[in-house]
């Protein structure tokens, strides 16, 4: 019986490999963006808070 | 605090650069698997989050016995920050795993031994973020967590031998102590290794900026119990 065999290319999957990528990069960019953004809201609320704190030693009775 | 953001800003600039040289180099430079196709590319991202979440957690092992001895926040900040990071690293390599499974075993997940203790793995230290949250003090949460980053640490070792131990259509290990010689081509071996020390300076990054944070969550706290006392 004849055989015959053939060499097929292999299957690209361009889908899969672009979800994967896609969803590596946003997850990545979310991350450092909230990370980030907190970080500077953090900083607003301590420099509010050490004014705050000046505010009330300033008041105090002597 | 100038030096140390201009440093940073350096990194993430050499970071961004690297990341962009690598898509290159995976795309444009790698040879395409004869069996996989161009799927298998997800490998020279798949692989490197996955070591990068391995050493997030083995510094997290190591800062947790640091803080368990000298009871400084410097250890806790570092090994939460490390924690975190390194969720989002395996959570990556859940995701990756995934996709690629679905096109090459034909499922998107299967309860075999590597899957199984990575999600495991994620778990641990899903829990050990929340533990932080949930514990009636700062200093408790860092004494509970240090605790769970310590035992939490077994399962790395057994998530990297899983492959060896039990039956698995996970493929082996291409990198570490138990890789098999030549297990991968040299071409994408080298390109495997760019992509790890990208990874590894976007990992540091990531930890760097997550401890800056925590470190400033600790002094808000610190001086919002001042100002309690001032103002009573």
């Amino acid at each position: 019986m004849l055989v015959t065999l053939l060499q097929a290319a292999p299957p690209s999957n361009l889908t899969y490999l672009f979800a994967a990528f896609a969803v590596s990069w946003a997850i990545f960019f979310a991350y450092a963006f909230f990370v980030s953004r907190k970080q500077q809201e953090m900083e607003r609320e301590i420099s509010e808070l050490r004014r705050t704190l000046e505010e009330l030693d300033g008041k105090e009775p002597s | 605090m100038l030096v140390n953001l201009n440093t940073r800003t350096i990194l993430l600039g050499v970071v961004g650069l690297m990341m962009i040289a690598d898509l290159w180099l995976i795309f444009q430079v790698a040879p395409t698997d004869a069996v996989l196709g161009n799927v298998q590319r997800v490998f020279y991202f798949h692989v490197p989050v996955a070591i990068m979440s391995f050493l997030a957690f083995f510094i997290v092992f190591v800062a947790s016995i640091g803080y368990l001895v000298r009871r400084t926040p410097g250890w806790d900040q570092v090994a939460y920050s490390a924690a975190e990071v390194g969720v989002l690293f395996v959570s990556l390599a859940l995701i990756t795993g995934v996709i690629w499974a679905k096109p090459v075993w034909n499922t998107w997940w299967t309860f075999e031994p590597r899957l199984t203790t990575t999600l495991i793995l994620w778990f641990i230290y899903v829990a050990y973020l929340m533990i932080g949250y949930a514990a009636p003090s700062r200093e408790k949460g860092a004494l509970y967590s240090a605790v769970v980053g310590i035992i939490g640490f077994i399962d790395v070792p057994i998530v990297y031998y899983s492959v060896v131990w039990w039956r698995s259509i996970h493929p082996p290990q291409m990198i570490g102590p138990m890789a098999e010689e030549g297990a991968i081509e040299s071409g994408m071996m080298r390109i495997l290794l760019f992509s790890l020390v990208t990874f590894l300076l976007l990992f540091a990054y990531l930890v760097w900026q997550r401890s800056s944070l925590r470190r400033a969550e600790d002094q808000f706290r610190a001086i919002r119990l001042q100002l309690r006392r001032a103002s009573i």
